[in-house]
């Protein structure tokens, strides 16, 4: 069998494979694989728009918390202290923070794809910047809010 | 029916069918619903341990009891459609996606409908449910 030498110039292709991620195609070539999430490298736009589809879903579930707030208070004293007697225990409360903090990220991420959609702030710097900006400012608001419910004594453990 | 001219905005092709309606749709109940959401946090800032009288005090206030259903109903809006993005980017078979749509439909219909409802009845300070439907 005659190897015919690799088509195209082969002379930039990768010879050492640290990242693992290199494959000799059947032509001969050195490729990458096709990057998945598993091996791309993560990218903070990237990671910024994954959070926003995630708390996005995870909100779906909080609206259920939420209407049930509505629902114990429309069927009376009682249910409600019930559900509040629940959602004010530790794990109650770990559900609302929770809520919260998927709450104050989307609403980040919601204003940060918002500013992209309007064709602002796209430039790769930017949009990096717009993306830790989302991720951070949403967790700073949800742990001030729930600071500000601890020390109003509104809240307690 | 596609368009007999092809619209450009800013050099960019306007969709020919409804792909740009949706679109919008989400980007304008997100514009809505950013005011909302701080309202909200507001309100549970507010209504937090402060029991059932203060809560039934508060969706007496008309402005309280109308913007709580219009956040429930541009949210409800907006959930379905987020919903929708995900089911139709990751399920593929048209059966199942038609399924899970449907439910989703199903649910985002009873959230609103009930939790309207329930707005309604605390506004008008009504009796505790089921006081009249006979349980």
């Amino acid at each position: 069998m005659s190897t015919s030498p690799p088509p195209g110039d082969a002379s930039s292709d990768p010879t050492g494979d640290a990242t693992g991620r290199f494959l000799v195609q059947p032509n001969g070539r050195v490729r990458p694989l096709s990057p998945h999430l598993q091996v791309w490298r993560w990218h903070v736009t990237m990671a910024a728009s994954i959070l926003n589809r995630m708390t996005g879903g995870a909100l779906s579930v909080g609206a259920v918390v939420v209407f049930a707030w509505l629902m114990a208070l429309a069927f009376g004293p009682e249910a409600y202290a019930t559900f509040t007697g629940w959602m004010s225990a530790p794990l109650g409360l770990f559900v609302w923070f929770g809520l919260t903090l998927a709450l104050c990220l989307h609403l980040a991420g919601g204003v940060r794809h918002l500013i992209w959609d309007a064709g602002r702030g796209l430039s790769p710097k930017t949009a990096d910047a717009l993306s830790w900006a989302s991720m951070i400012g949403g967790v700073v608001i949800a742990v001030a809010f729930w600071a500000v419910l601890f020390a109003s004594g509104r809240v307690g453990l | 029916m596609s368009r007999a001219t092809k619209t450009y905005i800013k050099g960019v092709k306007v969709s020919e069918r409804h792909g740009a309606g949706e679109w919008t749709a989400e980007r304008l109940s997100s514009l809505i619903l950013v005011p909302l959401t701080l309202w909200g946090l507001w309100t549970g800032y507010t209504l937090s341990g402060a029991g059932y009288d203060a809560a039934l005090d508060w969706f007496r206030a008309p402005v309280n009891a109308s913007l709580l259903a219009v956040t429930l109903l541009v949210s409800v809006w907006h959930m379905q459609m987020g919903l929708k993005v995900i089911v139709d980017d990751y399920i593929h078979k048209p059966g199942s996606r038609g399924a899970l749509l449907g439910l989703i439909g199903l649910f985002c219909l009873v959230v609103a409908a009930a939790g309207v409802f329930f707005i309604v009845r605390l506004a008008l300070g009504s009796a505790p449910l089921p006081a009249g439907f006979g349980i």
